[in-house]
């Protein structure tokens, strides 16, 4: 299958109407910035042209007696009027389209009036060009036409009432204005070219977001898909841990009973074997033949040479009997041991096979001692050593045993593996138990086959095993295990031939409702 | 759109009244049609004369000496120009001594003088501030007015232009103009501003 075959393809209606919301809310965007911002420009030209009147025209003049220049009321009154309803509407309907349309024509006619205040500057002339310009932020066209007719009209009429104030003669064109207004055409031509443009990339923008956001939603489903069956999976992975570590303990159970029973059945053949070897039979004799001669008995004794070897033959028979008897009180009680011993397995099993979840305060070295307990015959008879290093006051944990008892059983049987594949007389496996600074560390280390350095986190994927027999759950769930319960299970060692050391830490308090995400 | 309406009828009222301010001329003025005896200052006997009289306060004959400099600029050595600025007697003697007077002063071919209590204002007939007579060498008036194009606007005007062409040689387009400034006296009667 190719990545991403299965996506949904967003559908192109859905897509055009997400493109035309988005490129509706950019343009409105911009219209509202747009709009607070000229808002602010006009309030600045406000200012600035009261400033322009004050220090240009500040005063009139009749002979050596002055009065305020109309210009100053001019540009307080007639400025202030112009600015009012522009910034009026950017502040309370930002974003309309009469908005910018009355922001246009205000704009033009605060042109007007700053080349009056400034004595028709040529260089306030500029100030046409250059709020076209800034209409043109707009990217709205109209708002050009808006400000355009505004000077068409302005010039026209100025030109027909006072033409020489436009044109400078007298005796100008009547048709003047169309050429002034005429070169305000042409910044708009160019204006409107870069609008144009401007506009169909915000619609690209509008529509590349739109794609994205549908491929987006469209991942965030997968991705939620995959993630609730992430979920199963794991919680069938645990389940199936769980399982194969109590499959892993009920079999080590199971062994080591096979081998408390093999001492039984060895009992039971010896105490057979002596019992069809006894000498029992011999005091029935004895008995046999001292009943024929009860009338005689007394000669018989003393005189018969038979009769007179009886007493001593007797106390050979019971010397016999006696060690014999002696002999099968020895092997009815490592019977009775050895019973006791399969009972203590099952009842240890027993006590371990508790429900999941529930957490007991128990001591480090108590598990660490039953899960030796559990494969001491088995340690025994691959003549592996174990050895114990224990801390003196560890702390209790509060941990559910059977987990921690599986993890322990699993290694101990791990390690014994190991130290029979490295083939070395002395086998060794050394418990140690120390206290960390918020977690008990639990070492189990080995003098066996060791681990190659690429297999020491591949050890504890799924599945991975290096026994022949091995199905790969062991080393998997056990950490998963250490994980749940907020400690964790590592491993180390020096390759190949140099044994191995497997740490299981473990907190001291129980985790609160810890299950996280296992990274393996 | 009510408000719309009022807002554009208030502002086109304000633009109204500003360009007909701007376009208010001043009392215009009656110099005599031959060079005052009385003056103190004689005509140039080789060239034509110009005189100007301005207000030194007057914001709106900051486009007429723009005007004069662009005229001298072009009329290098055909004519002799003098200004005069009016002084008041009863005001301090650097009244009339403004930016206006330095920017006079700095135009090649023109000479600045205090006009005391206006008496070369009077007798050339001045009313307004930016009014402009020109003479030939003989003492006879060629022409008389303003030249801007309104109140404080520079630009081309008719002004200008007919005093150019006279200075050139070439037809006057007109003998006379509108002056665009303040009143040179007081005068109650006149209702300019």
């Amino acid at each position: 299958m190719q990545p991403g075959s299965n996506r949904a393809e967003p559908s192109s209606s859905a897509t055009n109407r997400r493109t035309a919301e988005l490129f509706a809310e950019h343009q409105n965007g911009i219209y509202r910035r747009t709009d607070r911002m000229f808002a602010g420009l006009m309030l600045f030209q406000w200012v600035a042209g009261i400033a322009a009147a004050l220090w240009i025209s500040p005063r009139t003049w009749i002979g050596t007696q002055s009065r305020i220049h109309f210009h100053v009321f001019a540009a307080v009154v007639i400025g202030g009027a112009i600015t009012s309803l522009p910034v009026w509407l950017a502040w309370k309907k930002p974003g309309h389209t009469i908005t910018r349309h009355v922001i246009a024509i205000g704009q033009m006619l605060t042109s007007a009036l700053l080349i009056h205040l400034t004595g028709g500057r040529i260089e306030t002339h500029f100030h046409v060009f250059g709020s076209l310009a800034f209409l043109a932020i707009y990217r709205d066209w109209r708002v050009l036409v808006s400000a355009t007719v505004v000077v068409a009209v302005d010039h026209f009429a100025r030109g027909v009432f006072w033409p020489q104030s436009v044109f400078g003669v007298l005796t100008t064109s009547p048709w003047r204005w169309v050429e002034h207004a005429g070169w305000v055409v042409f910044e708009d031509f160019f204006l409107m070219i870069s609008i144009r443009q401007s506009v169909k990339e915000m619609h690209l923008v509008s529509e590349r977001q739109a794609r994205l956001e549908a491929i987006n939603e469209s991942i965030e489903q997968q991705v939620q898909a995959r993630t609730r069956e992430l979920e199963q999976t794991h919680k069938q992975l645990v389940e199936t841990s769980r399982q194969a570590g109590m499959a892993e303990v009920a079999t080590n159970v199971l062994h080591n009973v096979g081998n408390v029973l093999n001492s039984i059945n060895v009992s039971v053949g010896k105490l057979s074997d002596r019992l069809s070897k006894s000498n029992f039979g011999h005091v029935g004799k004895v008995a046999e033949l001292m009943r024929e001669r009860t009338a005689d008995l007394g000669d018989f004794m003393t005189k018969d040479a038979k009769g007179r070897q009886l007493p001593s033959f007797l106390e050979q028979l019971a010397e016999q009997l006696g060690k014999e008897n002696a002999f099968i009180l020895n092997e009815l009680g490592s019977l009775t041991k050895n019973v006791d011993h399969v009972k203590d397995i099952v009842a240890m099993q027993q006590s371990y096979s508790k429900v999941s979840g529930v957490t007991e305060i128990v001591k480090a070295t108590e598990l660490v001692e039953d899960a030796l307990r559990m494969n001491a015959s088995a340690l025994t008879r691959h003549e592996v050593q174990f050895f114990r290093e224990y801390d003196e006051n560890l702390p209790d944990l509060n941990v559910e045993k059977h987990k921690v008892l599986q993890i322990l059983v699993n290694l101990i049987r791990n390690a014994k593996y190991a130290c029979d594949e490295s083939g070395l007389e002395e086998k060794r496996l050394t418990m140690r138990v120390t206290n960390g600074s918020d977690k008990v560390r639990i070492v189990l280390i080995d003098n066996g086959i060791g681990i190659p350095a690429e297999n020491l986190t591949r050890i504890f994927s799924y599945g991975f095993t290096t026994k022949k027999d091995g199905h790969g759950f062991g080393l998997h769930g056990g950490a998963l295990s250490a994980r749940e319960m907020g400690g964790s299970l590592s491993a180390q060692s020096d390759g190949l031939g140099k044994g191995a050391a497997f740490t299981l830490e473990l907190p001291y308090k129980a985790r609160n409702g810890a299950e996280g995400a296992i990274p393996l | 759109m009510a408000l719309g309406g009022l807002w554009l009828g208030t502002v086109l009222i304000g633009m109204y009244l500003v360009l007909a301010y701007a376009n208010s001329a001043g009392k215009s003025g009656s110099p005599p049609r031959n060079w005052p005896e009385a003056s103190l200052l004689r005509h140039d006997s080789k060239l034509p004369t110009l005189v100007m009289f301005l207000h030194p306060q007057c914001p709106c004959s900051k486009a007429t000496v723009g005007e004069l400099a662009l005229l001298m600029a072009h009329s290098q050595g055909r004519v002799a120009t003098h200004v005069f600025f009016l002084q008041p007697t009863e005001l301090a003697t650097n009244w009339a001594l403004t930016d206006l007077w330095k920017e006079s002063q700095r135009i090649p071919g023109v000479t600045v003088q205090c006009d005391y209590a206006g008496r070369e204002a009077r007798l050339f007939g001045a009313e307004a501030s930016g009014e402009t007579a020109l003479y030939d060498a003989t003492g006879r008036l060629l022409f008389h007015g303003g030249i801007t194009i309104s109140r404080g606007h520079s630009g081309d005007n008719l002004g200008h232009d007919t005093l150019q062409a006279l200075l050139m040689g070439n037809p006057a387009p007109s003998a006379n103009t509108s002056v665009y400034g303040c009143s040179l006296f007081d005068c109650k009667q006149e209702g300019n501003p």
